[in-house]
This record gives structure tokens, C-alpha cells and sequence, in this order.
């Protein structure tokens, strides 16, 4: 491989260096605010080199890493590596994680292929363009390979020193899927982007990743979720499986055994992946010389409907801006999955307490409460601190004090309605009880929005996911909040239901006071604004 | 309301960050008039026009505009401006009609008024066949234009642009140059700043010249040419912005 300018390892050299900075930005927009471009967040924006400090604290962690590991390597001497059990175990460890790398790698497709803006100006230099696309595409595995082998490495190195060669098998195993799924992500992306456009494409990539994650939490839960002959009947399907002939040489377990160091599957995986890379480089080279960039950067327009209704005016300032934040919210799909999808992180937690008959209402009330309080935090935070065009309203004679209610009712509305119809069914079997979680939901969702309303500070859609990080105290609170009315909501039903115990009171009491401090504090604490 | 007070009136105008950005401004803007307010980089422009819009706030001196103090009726004071910085104020996940509605909420304009004017603006800017569409599928022209709409659909009389044509193609900068001058033919007050000063030199009926946050010029061009001696605006201008 050519190292000198212009031959194929500079460049490589070169996209290796961009994947570092890019993998140490993290975030999109990270860096200096500008009014009204929140919107079109240029991947890109606000990239800056790892720190010193993160890259010690990375080695520190690696050093750690390797201590466990060998540990680990030293306890498992004895395990035998074609053990069915365990080869089904990294099986599954592969397609979870592989389903990771599918999403982060349609990302990084995305963003070498269309956002980076870079390729026109390699295109027109004198460097073959086989090479250009096949040096992309070996940055995007790298950078997809890197964070695995980040974790996994310290193991074969441990492997390695301790004489069991087997570890060994995590290098070429985990850069062979990462290969795999790379090539799998830049050809799904020249197919998407092609139908969505890119902006489309990234967002569907990363509805892919969180679906993955939510799905492993669920998964991970699957055990306790499932009552007593569920798991009975999982594990005899689970044994009929494993005592099954032959089951170790079905193809599909072919990664894991290439991870566990086995010859033949380790060579064969890479095989494959080498054909697949060469491959893929060529179609990816074949659709660019076809005008796919072109054609993924046109303004896509739409001739306006034949019979478009008529946009009448008509709203108060109040309603004007209610309605604007629901339609912020509901034509952004990236965000409206991060929003609903914590939820999904929720739900284990609801029915693990919903199985035991005996405190189900109990679970209603605690989980409807946290549901609530969540989703209205998350909400509150995208509507009052995530505005798009901040100057906007600041040079408008409008009083900030309405735009800024409208928006906390624009946050709050949508979950009072999505849980009217389950706290009605309540009420109506249970009307004690339901009218006590009526009020737990209603307490839950004031608090969390008025936190936010008080506590909360500018930040960016795009940085959804990071919001935690700009608010410490606002995110305690909100944390602190949950806590409290869902305690009130376990406290209060089981008090409507009968006699309640001390520990119930000491709930409902500890769950009050709780709620009053959080409220106090978020008052006392809150931002004052001009 | 004192009609004969200047459109905008600064005093002393003064904003600190570190080293000073505006240092002691003074400036009147007529009613009626096309002013251009020019300066090399970092001059104090930028921060000047946000401060006249109330989007910073000063460290010392007056901002009077209308005749209404901008610092003692803030609210009043806006009503009867509009800004349009160099990046438009829009939102991506609306379309053109939204985001007027939104802006005419903002200032609180009757509906039926709001109404037409949007229609009549986006007509006049040829954004009509694109009034289904999202905004952040726009080019840069065309948010650009749908800002300017943004800001004249409460039909301010002080209109403040900062660098209003930067990227946009011929077609598009005739386009808003005509709107503007239309705004001052109707009788409003037009405040810009550009870096293209031909611009200033074929709209402007005055042009103020700032470095390092002081006023160092004013006048008509005739008025700045007699006093350099130079030809053309680029002439005066670099004369008056060298470096002593």
C-alpha cells in the first residue's frame, strides 16, 4: 500500500484521521450556537480533536479492561469452545451486536458519502477512483470495528499471554462482521438514499439503533417478564435445540465459532468478507459514476396537491405556538422515536410490577406516574429548551412569558391525552383508586414540566440524547420528581384499595414531601430570564 | 406618536466583550430612508444591529427608535421593527404559511391581514408553488426570501437587515432589492448592512461608515466621495477603513 501523498495508505491515513476527530465530536452541533441554523445541523459542526484528558481516561479504562479480562480468560481456561451453550451465547452476542454496527455504520455511510462534502474534491484529484470508494469504505468499517475491539480486545490479549490462542479469534471475528455489516450498511444507503434522500436515510439509521437497543433491554428482561411455564417451555425448546445433532456446524453460528478462534470458520468469515468489501467498493463506485450524489442532493420539491386546502389564519399567539411545537415535534421522526423509544426503556420495569396480581393497581399508578413524568420531561425539554429560533422571539414584541406557557401546554397536552383513556377505564372500575392516580398523573406531569419550565437551558433538537448532560440539576429533579409521584402513585392506590401498611404510609409520606422539595428546590433554582 | 423623530436614534451606544465592539455610538436614521450601515470585519456592525433589536443589551447609551425608548417600552418598541440576520430565524419542519402564521402571532396582526399579506409576499417572492413544501428543503435563496416575508408580514416601519443578499443568486437579490426599496417608497425605514457595496451604492440615500465600533463616516455618497476625494464607493470605502 502506497504511504506516500497521494497514494492509497495516505488517504486511508487520512480517513482513519477524520473517523478520530468525528468519533471524539460525538454530537451534531455541538459547538457554537447560531441562531435559526439549529434546524439543518450540518454533521460536522463542532468537531473537534479527543482532549488529553478524554484520551488518558480512555487508556485508564483500556488498562482496567485488560485486568478483567484476564481474569476472565484465567477462569474460562477450562470451558471447552464448541460447547453448543456457549456457542449459541456469542451467537447471540454477534447479532445483537452486529445489529449495532448495521446502524452506526449506515451513519458513517451517510455521512463519507453525502454530508462530509469531501468527494468532489477526491474525485477530481488524480487518485484512482476504485481506490477513493474502497478506502471510504474501509474507514467506515474501521470506525465500526473500532469501539467492539475497544471492549473485546484486552481478551485476546490476555489470550495471548496466558497461551490461549483461541482469544485470539476477537480480532479477525469482530473486523470481519464489522466489515460484513458495513458493506450491508453503504449498500442499504446507496438503496435508501436513492428512494429518501440523505437526511431521510441518517434518520432511519438511527430509528435502526435505538429499536436495537430497546429491543436488547427487552430482551434482557424476557426471564422476568415471562410468568412460570413461559420460562419453563423456553428452556425445554432452548435444551431440544442444544441436544439437536450437528447443531454446532449450522452455518449461522459460523461467526461465533470464527470469534472463538476455530481455523476454518475464522477463514472463511474473513473470505467472505474480503469478497464482499471488494465488492461493494465497485457498486458503490458504479452508482457515484452514475450521478447518485447529484441526484441525493437535489432539492427534492414537491409540486403543490392539485386540491391543497387552503392554510387559513386565524390563531391566537397562544394557539399558534401549541400547534407549531406539535408539528416541530410530530414532522421529526428522529426525534419523536428518541422521545417515545425511552419509553420503551420504561415498559419492562411496568409489567415486571403488573405481574404480581396482588399490587397491580398499585403498578398502575406508580408506572402511569413515571410514564408521565418522563415523557412529559422529555417533551417540555424538546418544546421550552430545544427552540429552533431563539432570536426569533426574543426580537418579536410577543411576551415571552405566554410563548413560554403555550409551550410548556404544548408539552403537557399531548400525555394528559394519551393517558385519559386508561385513567377513565381506571376510574370507572376503581374510582377511588383511579381518582387518586388521576391526581399522581396529573401532580407527575405539572412537576415535571415546571421543572423544565424553571430549571431548563438552551440546547439543540439534534442533541436530543445529550440532553442530560447540559442540566445536571434539572435532570436530578426530574429524576427526583418520577421518584416521588410514582411512590405517591404505589402509596395512594394501595391506600384506596384497603388498610395500608407503614411502610405504604411512609411511601405516600416520604413521596409527598418528596414532590414539595423537588417543586421548591426547581422554583428556587430557576433560570431568570429578560 | 411624534412622527418627525428619527426612525432610529443611538447615543453613546456602548457593548463590551473583553475588547469593545461598539465604543460610544452615535447615529440617526431618518424616517423614509435607505440606510446603509457599512464596515470592514468585526467593525461592530453585527452587534450594533442586535442591539437596536433588543436581542443585547447595552452596556451603556440610549436606543431610541420611533421615538420609543427601546430599553423603557421594549415591547412597543418591537412591534414596529423587524430583524432579518444573516442566518434566517426559520424552522425546518414548517411550511411557509406556518411559519407567517407563526411570526404574525408573534406581533399580533388580525388574521384576515396576516392572511393576505402572506399570500401577497410569498407571490411577490415566487415561493407560492413551494407553500406545501417543508423549509428545510429550501435553497439558500429561498430561505432567505421566506425570512424577508417573515419579516414584513406585520409591515414594520423600520426594517433592519443584516446582509440580507450574502448567497443569494441574481434573480433572488433583484427580487428582495426590490421589496426593499418598495418598503421605502411606502414610506418605511430600511437599516442594512452588506459587504457588497454596490448594493449600498445604487439603494443607500445614506451611507455610515464604523471601524472598531465608532461611527467614522456618514453621509450621502456625494457627501463621502467630497470627502476623500475617491471615486467610487469601494474607493471611499477603503480609504476611510485603512488601517492608520
Amino acid at each position: 500500500m502506497n504511504a506516500a501523498p497521494g497514494g492509497v495508505g495516505w488517504l486511508l491515513r487520512h480517513e482513519l484521521r477524520l473517523a478520530w476527530f468525528n468519533a471524539a465530536g460525538g454530537k451534531e452541533g455541538a459547538g457554537k450556537r447560531r441562531p435559526g441554523n439549529a434546524a439543518g445541523g450540518k454533521e460536522g459542526a463542532g468537531k473537534r480533536r479527543p482532549g488529553n484528558a478524554a484520551i488518558a481516561l480512555a487508556l485508564a479504562g483500556w488498562a482496567a479492561l485488560h485486568l478483567l479480562a484476564w481474569v476472565t480468560v484465567e477462569n474460562t481456561a477450562a470451558v471447552a469452545g464448541d460447547d453448543p451453550r456457549i456457542l449459541l451465547a456469542i451467537a447471540a452476542m454477534v447479532a445483537a451486536g452486529a445489529t449495532f454496527m448495521l446502524s452506526s455504520a449506515i451513519k458513517s455511510s451517510v455521512l463519507v458519502l453525502f454530508e462530509r462534502s469531501d468527494l468532489d474534491l477526491l474525485l477530481s484529484s488524480p487518485l484512482p477512483s476504485h481506490s477513493i470508494f474502497a478506502v471510504r469504505l474501509a474507514g467506515v468499517a474501521a470506525s465500526t470495528a473500532a469501539i467492539y475491539l475497544f471492549f473485546l480486545a484486552p481478551f485476546a490479549h490476555a489470550g495471548l499471554l496466558q497461551g490461549q490462542w483461541r482469544w485470539l479469534g476477537i480480532y479477525p471475528g469482530v473486523i470481519s462482521v464489522a466489515v460484513l455489516c458495513s458493506c450491508l450498511a453503504m449498500l442499504l444507503t446507496l438503496g435508501l438514499v436513492r428512494v429518501l434522500g440523505a437526511r431521510r436515510t441518517r434518520v432511519v439509521a438511527q430509528v435502526i439503533g435505538a429499536l436495537a437497543g430497546a429491543l436488547l433491554v427487552i430482551a434482557s428482561q424476557l426471564q422476568s417478564l415471562s410468568s412460570g411455564p413461559t420460562q419453563g417451555r423456553m428452556r425445554e425448546m432452548l435444551g431440544d435445540l442444544l441436544r439437536q445433532d450437528g447443531v454446532a456446524d449450522n452455518p449461522l453460528l459460523l461467526p461465533a465459532r470464527a470469534i472463538l478462534g476455530e481455523p476454518l470458520p475464522m477463514l472463511l468469515l474473513a473470505g467472505a468478507a474480503a469478497v464482499v468489501f471488494v465488492l461493494t467498493a465497485r457498486r458503490t463506485h458504479r452508482f457515484f459514476a452514475q450521478g447518485l450524489q447529484l441526484a441525493a442532493s437535489a432539492t427534492r420539491t414537491r409540486a403543490a396537491p392539485a386540491a391543497a386546502r387552503r392554510h387559513r389564519f386565524g390563531r391566537s399567539l397562544f394557539k399558534a405556538v401549541v400547534v407549531k411545537e406539535w408539528r416541530l415535534i410530530v414532522r421529526d421522526p428522529h426525534l419523536l422515536s428518541q422521545v417515545l423509544l425511552q419509553l420503551l426503556f420504561l415498559l419492562p420495569l411496568f409489567f415486571i410490577m403488573f405481574k404480581r396480581s396482588d399490587v397491580q393497581v398499585q403498578a398502575v399508578g406508580a408506572g402511569l406516574a413515571l410514564l408521565c413524568s418522563s415523557l412529559t420531561g422529555a417533551l417540555a425539554w424538546v418544546a421550552l429548551s430545544a427552540e429552533d429560533a431563539p432570536d426569533l422571539l426574543l426580537v418579536s414584541p410577543a411576551s415571552l412569558r405566554t410563548v413560554r406557557r403555550a409551550k410548556l401546554a404544548a408539552a403537557i397536552m399531548p400525555v394528559l391525552a394519551v393517558v385519559a383513556a386508561p385513567l377513565l377505564w381506571l376510574s370507572v372500575r376503581m374510582p377511588a383508586a383511579g381518582l387518586a392516580i388521576c391526581i399522581v398523573v396529573c401532580g407527575a406531569v405539572a412537576g415535571a414540566g415546571l421543572i423544565v419550565f424553571w430549571c431548563g437551558r438552551p440546547g439543540l433538537r439534534s442533541n436530543f440524547k445529550g440532553r442530560g448532560k447540559g442540566g445536571f440539576v434539572m435532570n436530578m429533579l426530574e429524576m427526583f420528581n418520577s421518584l416521588a409521584w410514582g411512590a405517591l402513585g404505589w402509596g395512594l392506590a394501595g391506600a384506596m384499595r384497603g388498610a395500608l401498611s407503614n411502610e405504604g404510609w411512609l411511601g405516600i409520606l416520604g413521596g409527598s414531601a418528596l414532590a414539595v422539595i423537588v417543586l421548591g428546590t426547581g422554583w428556587l433554582l430557576r433560570v431568570k430570564r429578560s | 406618536m411624534d412622527d418627525t423623530r428619527p426612525a432610529l436614534r443611538l447615543a453613546g451606544l456602548r457593548k463590551d466583550f473583553g475588547r469593545p465592539a461598539v465604543d460610544g455610538l452615535g447615529l440617526v436614521v431618518r424616517r423614509g430612508e435607505f440606510y446603509a450601515l457599512l464596515g470592514p470585519n468585526g467593525a461592530g456592525k453585527t452587534t450594533t444591529l442586535r442591539l437596536v433589536t433588543g436581542l443585547l443589551a447595552p452596556d451603556a447609551g440610549s436606543i431610541e427608535v420611533l421615538g420609543i425608548d427601546l430599553a423603557g417600552a421594549p415591547a412597543a418598541a418591537k412591534a414596529r421593527i423587524a430583524y432579518l440576520p444573516d442566518e434566517p430565524m426559520l424552522y425546518g419542519k414548517l411550511k411557509p404559511f406556518e411559519y407567517l402564521e407563526f411570526v404574525a402571532g408573534l406581533w399580533g396582526v388580525r388574521a384576515d391581514a396576516a392572511e393576505a399579506r402572506a399570500r401577497e409576499l410569498l407571490d411577490w417572492l415566487d415561493l407560492s408553488p413551494h407553500a406545501h413544501e417543508l423549509t428545510e428543503g429550501f435553497s439558500r435563496g429561498m430561505k432567505q426570501k421566506l425570512a424577508l416575508a417573515g419579516a414584513l408580514v406585520h409591515d414594520p416601519e423600520l426594517l433592519i437587515l443584516d446582509e440580507p443578499l450574502t448567497g443569494l443568486d441574481a434573480a433572488a437579490a433583484r427580487q428582495v432589492k426590490d421589496l426593499l426599496l418598495a418598503h421605502v417608497a411606502k414610506g418605511g425605514t430600511v437599516i442594512l448592512t452588506t459587504h457588497i457595496l454596490e448594493v449600498a451604492e445604487r439603494l443607500a440615500q445614506r451611507i455610515g461608515i464604523i471601524r472598531q465600533g465608532r461611527l467614522i463616516a456618514e453621509g450621502t455618497l456625494e457627501e463621502l466621495r467630497a470627502r476623500t476625494r475617491g471615486g467610487s464607493l469601494e474607493d471611499v470605502f477603503l480609504q476611510l477603513t485603512a488601517t492608520p
